[in-house]
C-alpha cells in the first residue's frame, strides 16, 4: 500500500498568469499540467506519475471563460460546480448538467474540472458521453518552432484513444470545450448505472435527439464505461433514425446497441451485466431526451 | 523547492514558507496545529480532511498548500466563538450524531457550507452535501437531524 497522506516526490511548482508561459513550461520533459488536483494528486500518491514539474493553470484567466450566449465555451480551469450551479447549461444541455451532478461528491465538484475528467480520459468519465452527443469540439494549443501558439480543433469523439489516453502531447493543453447550441426540437439526457449514487459508473449512456412530430429525424448516442473509450453506437443510431417514436416497435433496434459496444469485465461491473443493461439503460434515456424535445410523455 | 505563501486561516494572515509538494492537510496540522481536519484515505474517497476554501468544502489531503496562496481557509477551529460552540457543533452533540468523531469536522464544514447557501435545505439537499463524507459510526441519520436542528438554531440566533 502507498502511503497516502504525504506526497513522497519533490517536484518544481510553477503557476504562470500566461497561457505562454504555460506551454513554454510544458516543453521542458517531465512536466505535468494542475488544474482541480482530484485525479493528478491521486496518482501522483500512487506512484502512477512522478512529475519534475508541476504547471498550475489556474492563474491563467482566458482559462476560466464560461460563455453561455451562444455556443456553449467551458474553459480548461472551470470547475464541475460552476456548470452545476449554470442555470443556462442546465436548460439548455441537460445531459451534461446530469452529468457533472452524479460526479463524485460536493468537495470534488468543488475542486475538479471539466477538462480534468475528460483529459484524463477514464473510459467511465461522465462528462464524455453527453458532451460526445452534443457535438462538442475541443480546442488544444500548443507552442510551434517560431515559438507562436498554434491550435487545432477537435471533435471531443475523436480525442479519446484508450484508457487514459488521448490524442493530447506532452507539450499541449486541452484550452476548452465548445459545445453548439442545441435546435429547436431537439432534447439530451444522460443516465448512469453505478451501486450507489456518487460512485463511478458501470455503464453510463448519453442521448440527443432531434424530434419531427412523432419521429426521431436526428438522434446520437454514446456509451461510458463499455469499452476502451466512450463510444458512440453508431449502429443503434442508424437503426434508429427516422424511426416513428414508438417503444415497443423499435425495442429490437434498441438491442443493437449490445454490438455497439465492447465491455470488459471489472471491479465494477461484469461484461455480461453491461451487455445486458445497455438497451435498457439506453431506454430509459431515449424516453427522457425524447420528452425533453417536446415529444408526448408515454409510461 | 520552497515557496513563501500568504493564507487567511480562521480570519487570521498567516505569512509561511511551504514546499513544493507540501500537502494543506498536513500544513494545516503540523505547522498550525489544527487537528480537526483528520488524514482519512488520502485519496479523496472519505471527506475527513475537508475544509472549506473561500466558503466552499474541499478536500485538504488534495490540494497542494502552494495553491491556496492568497485564499481563506475554515477549519473546525474556527467555527466556535471562544468556548461557545457554533450552533452545529451544538446540535450534532444534542442529536447524537457524534460516535467517534473522526468524521465529524469534515460532516460539520460540509453542513456549514451548505446551510451558508440554503439556510433551509431539505432532507435530501442536506444528503447531498454530505455525499462526500463518510460516517463509519452513527449511520447518518442523526446526522441529517442535527444539521437540520443546526440550521434552524442559525436561523433563530440571526433574528
Amino acid at each position: 500500500m502507498n502511503d497516502t497522506k504525504y506526497i513522497g516526490i519533490e517536484f518544481n511548482y510553477y503557476r504562470p498568469e500566461s497561457l505562454k508561459a504555460v506551454l513554454e513550461k510544458l516543453k521542458e520533459d517531465g512536466s505535468k499540467i494542475l488544474a482541480g488536483g482530484t485525479d493528478l494528486l491521486v496518482r501522483i500518491k500512487t506512484d502512477m506519475e512522478k512529475p519534475k514539474n508541476i504547471v498550475e493553470i489556474t492563474g491563467v484567466k482566458e482559462l476560466s471563460v464560461l460563455e453561455t450566449n451562444n455556443e456553449l465555451i467551458i474553459g480548461a480551469v472551470v470547475k464541475l460546480f460552476e456548470i452545476e450551479k449554470n442555470d443556462t447549461i442546465r436548460k439548455m444541455y441537460p445531459s451534461l448538467y446530469e452529468a457533472v451532478k452524479s460526479i463524485g461528491g460536493k468537495q470534488i465538484r468543488n475542486m475538479a474540472t471539466l477538462t480534468g475528467n475528460l483529459c484524463n480520459a477514464s473510459p467511465g468519465a461522465d462528462s464524455a458521453p453527453p458532451l460526445i452527443v452534443l457535438g462538442a469540439n475541443v480546442e488544444i494549443k500548443t507552442l510551434n518552432e517560431k515559438s507562436e501558439i498554434a491550435r487545432r480543433l477537435i471533435p471531443l469523439e475523436d480525442f479519446f484513444t484508450g484508457p487514459g489516453k488521448t490524442i493530447l502531447g506532452a507539450k499541449e493543453i486541452l484550452t476548452k470545450v465548445i459545445v453548439p447550441k442545441p435546435q429547436e426540437n431537439t432534447g439530451s439526457a444522460f443516465k448512469k448505472i453505478a451501486r450507489v449514487n456518487l460512485d463511478i459508473s458501470k455503464i453510463s449512456c448519453a442521448v440527443f435527439l432531434e424530434r419531427k412530430e412523432r419521429v426521431i429525424k436526428e438522434i446520437r448516442i454514446a456509451v461510458g464505461a463499455a469499452a476502451a473509450t466512450p463510444v458512440r453506437a453508431y449502429q443503434t443510431e442508424k437503426a434508429l433514425t427516422g424511426k416513428e417514436y414508438d417503444l415497443t416497435k423499435i425495442q429490437k433496434n434498441l438491442a443493437l446497441i449490445e454490438s455497439d459496444i465492447s465491455p470488459i469485465t471489472d471491479v465494477r461491473s461484469t461484461a455480461e451485466y453491461r451487455k445486458e443493461v445497455a438497451p435498457i439503460l439506453l431506454k430509459d434515456t431515449l424516453k427522457l431526451a425524447w420528452e425533453r424535445a417536446g415529444g408526448e410523455v408515454l409510461i | 523547492m520552497k515557496i513563501p505563501i500568504s493564507i487567511k486561516i480562521n480570519g487570521r494572515e498567516y505569512n509561511v514558507e511551504v514546499k513544493s509538494n507540501e500537502l494543506l492537510l498536513n500544513v494545516l496540522r503540523e505547522k498550525f496545529g489544527l487537528l480537526g481536519a483528520k488524514y482519512g484515505c488520502g485519496i479523496g474517497e472519505c471527506g475527513a480532511c475537508t475544509v472549506l476554501l473561500n466558503g466552499r468544502a474541499i478536500l485538504s489531503c488534495l490540494t497542494l498548500a502552494v495553491s491556496v496562496n492568497g485564499q481563506e481557509i475554515t477549519t473546525i477551529e474556527g467555527l466556535s466563538d471562544g468556548s461557545k460552540l457554533h450552533p452545529l457543533q451544538e446540535s450534532f452533540i444534542e442529536e447524537g450524531a457524534i460516535q467517534c468523531g473522526f468524521c465529524t469536522p469534515g460532516m460539520i464544514l460540509s453542513a456549514k457550507a451548505l446551510i451558508d447557501e440554503k439556510p433551509e435545505p431539505t432532507n435530501n439537499e442536506i444528503k447531498e452535501a454530505i455525499r462526500g463524507n463518510v460516517c463509519r459510526c452513527t449511520g447518518y441519520v442523526n446526522i441529517i437531524t442535527a444539521i437540520k436542528a443546526g440550521a434552524k438554531k442559525i436561523k433563530r440566533s440571526e433574528k
